[in-house]
């Protein structure tokens, strides 16, 4: 699965997880994170997407099995230098506190002493937010402010980034935008993405996806050989199919759904 | 920025500081003192006023740090049970007429009412591992409940110079000020303020979320014991050295976060120092408005600083209640 790839950042092996008074909800889980992969997580809502990134970012501990990062389990590491390895982005951005864009931006040096390379005022301008770096966050709109995260994670500055959602709410040409500067930072610097998404469409423009239903994964790889008929039916519990268009484009067929 | 403004506070403080040294029912001129002035100001003014500063900044900066860890912008100092407790003991031992330990039953009963709620409010607080806010929250809201009717219970059946000296104390009465409080005090203010202060940005990530906080390097559950320990520090010392005064734990943090912004690294410590500048004129006023009477200085907190926070929600639209 990574053997294009040089090292292996992230190992889950055999994790399982179970939520408090609840079910199993994962079991056995193994899947491996090499060093420049970008990858989709797909599945529908409820599926496990968020509950994988927040085990591989060690907010949540498997009950059994182990997470490894750079080969060293997750939980050696110290916080703060797990911080500057491991990034992870929340699906919900609920804050009611009205720091500034420029203020929650700047958090993302918080792991650090000093901070070598971006500053703040340069992330805020790649997400597109330089007019509003002095604007409260709680003004912005839902898309604004994921934008403001988004910079806020591209100051921390880790090498493997753990995504939920991060394109829910954003216009078209912010979801284009975000992803072509993702690939960018992953071809520059090398780093490595777990992205977890719904929209099928998108998943179609990453190398490589892994497929969610129950916490299990259905299939991982090339979004043309993953996303067939069956394995779309049985994660999305629908009938869809992915084609192909004159110009080589793969699209979603909705079929006779309507 | 923000540190141009804090310093500008520790101007306004000094000046505070002089006047209220020499403004009193006797005006006194610091540079030429006979022996009683320099009693007045030994004895009754300096101890006074250093009570309402370290009052003033326990509850600016505890009403600072509890609105972040309970993400609660109607959070304050008195919200988790702490100072109801802590007033229900004090106000038993008032009332009972039981000054067993001299001068220092007041403030000792207080503190080990603080300390004992504090104890019961994170233990119903606690699950799998750490500190849950609104668990925190809605224990602390129902103790608090619980407390004042008792107090007011205990206050309703006292004799009457009893229930004076409770009802006084309560609206925070700083005239019981003296010299054999404050070390101890000072020790848990500047204690729970160093802890906050330390703590800051671990604050400002938890404010964004717990899962923020976890993702920027910070142990949560830790985090948020420190800072809650804090909190009880700064409060229970507030709460025994002088009763309880309203309005600045609550409001003194929106008022600064009005001018210097939401970061807790500046939010802070200038809400602490605005606060224990706002007591200190609020503790001069209500000597001076009718004297020899005064007024609690809680009444006079709440009733200039109201008004004003009303008048900045009206103005500047940044309060996102």
């Amino acid at each position: 699965m990574s053997s294009t790839y040089n090292h292996t950042i992230l190992q889950l092996d055999n994790v399982t997880f179970q939520y408090p008074s609840d079910k199993t909800f994962i079991t056995h889980l193994t899947f491996s994170v090499g060093n420049g992969e970008f990858i989709g997580l797909l599945g529908a809502n409820g599926s496990g997407k968020s509950t994988i990134l927040k085990l591989a970012s060690g907010i949540f501990k498997p009950s059994e099995g182990s997470v490894r990062l750079w080969g060293k389990p997750l939980h050696f590491y110290k916080n703060k230098d797990r911080a500057k390895l491991l990034c992870y982005l929340p699906q919900l951005l609920d804050i009611n506190v009205p720091f500034t864009v420029r203020e929650v931006v700047s958090m993302g040096l918080y792991p650090y002493d000093i901070h070598p390379e971006m500053s703040a005022d340069e992330a805020i301008e790649i997400v597109g937010l330089k007019e509003k770096s002095g604007s409260y966050i709680t003004n912005l709109s839902g898309g604004e402010r994921r934008r403001t995260f988004i910079a806020m994670t591209l100051l921390q500055g880790a090498g493997l980034l753990l995504l939920d959602e991060p394109l829910a709410n954003l216009d078209i040409k912010y979801q284009i935008e975000i992803l072509r500067l993702l690939g960018e930072l992953k071809e520059k610097k090398n780093i490595s993405i777990i992205m977890a998404l719904h929209d099928i469409n998108i998943a179609l423009q990453f190398e490589k996806v892994m497929l969610i239903k129950d916490g299990k994964i259905l299939g991982a790889g090339n979004p043309g050989i993953v996303l067939t008929k069956d394995l779309l039916k049985e994660a999305f519990d629908v009938n869809i199919a992915v084609k192909k268009n004159d110009s080589g484009g793969a699209y979603i067929s909705y079929g006779n759904n309507f | 920025m923000p540190k141009i403004k804090i310093s500008i506070v520790i101007l306004i403080l000094v000046i505070i500081f002089l006047v209220s040294l020499c403004l009193g029912p006797r005006v006194i001129n610091p540079l030429s003192l006979d022996d009683l002035e320099k009693e007045i100001m030994l004895s009754i003014r300096l101890p006074r006023f250093v009570v309402a500063v370290l009052m003033g900044m326990a509850l600016g900066a505890s009403g600072a740090v509890l609105q972040g860890i309970l993400r609660n912008p109607l959070a304050d100092p008195y919200i988790l049970g702490i100072s109801s407790g802590a007033s229900l003991t004090a106000a038993f031992g008032l009332i009972s007429g039981s000054y067993f330990l001299g001068k220092y039953t007041i403030p000792l009963t207080a503190f080990i009412g603080a300390a004992i709620v504090s104890m019961i409010v994170s233990a119903f607080g606690w699950k799998r591992g750490g500190l849950w806010p609104e668990r925190l929250l809605l224990a602390g809201v129902g103790l608090s409940f619980l407390f004042q009717a008792v107090l007011m219970l205990l206050i309703s059946t006292s004799t009457d110079e009893g229930m004076r000296r409770a009802v006084l104390w309560i609206f925070g009465d700083l005239s019981i000020a003296d010299w054999s409080l404050i070390p101890y005090g000072f020790v848990l203010v500047i204690l729970g303020l160093g802890i906050s202060i330390s703590r800051s940005k671990a604050l400002n990530a938890l404010i964004l979320g717990d899962e923020f906080a976890h993702s920027l390097g910070f142990s949560v559950y830790k985090e948020r014991v420190l800072l809650f320990l804090s909190v009880v520090l700064m409060t229970s010392a507030s709460v025994s050295l002088g009763g309880i005064i309203g309005f600045i734990g609550l409001l003194m943090p929106h008022i600064v976060r009005f001018f210097i912004g939401s970061d807790n690294r500046f939010l802070i410590p200038a809400s602490a120092l605005c606060g224990g500048a706002f007591l200190c004129v609020a503790d001069l006023i209500g000597k001076l408005i009718m004297p020899p009477a005064e007024i609690p200085s809680g009444i006079i907190t709440a009733i200039i600083g109201s008004p004003y926070f009303l008048y900045l929600l009206r103005r500047k639209d940044v309060l996102n209640l």
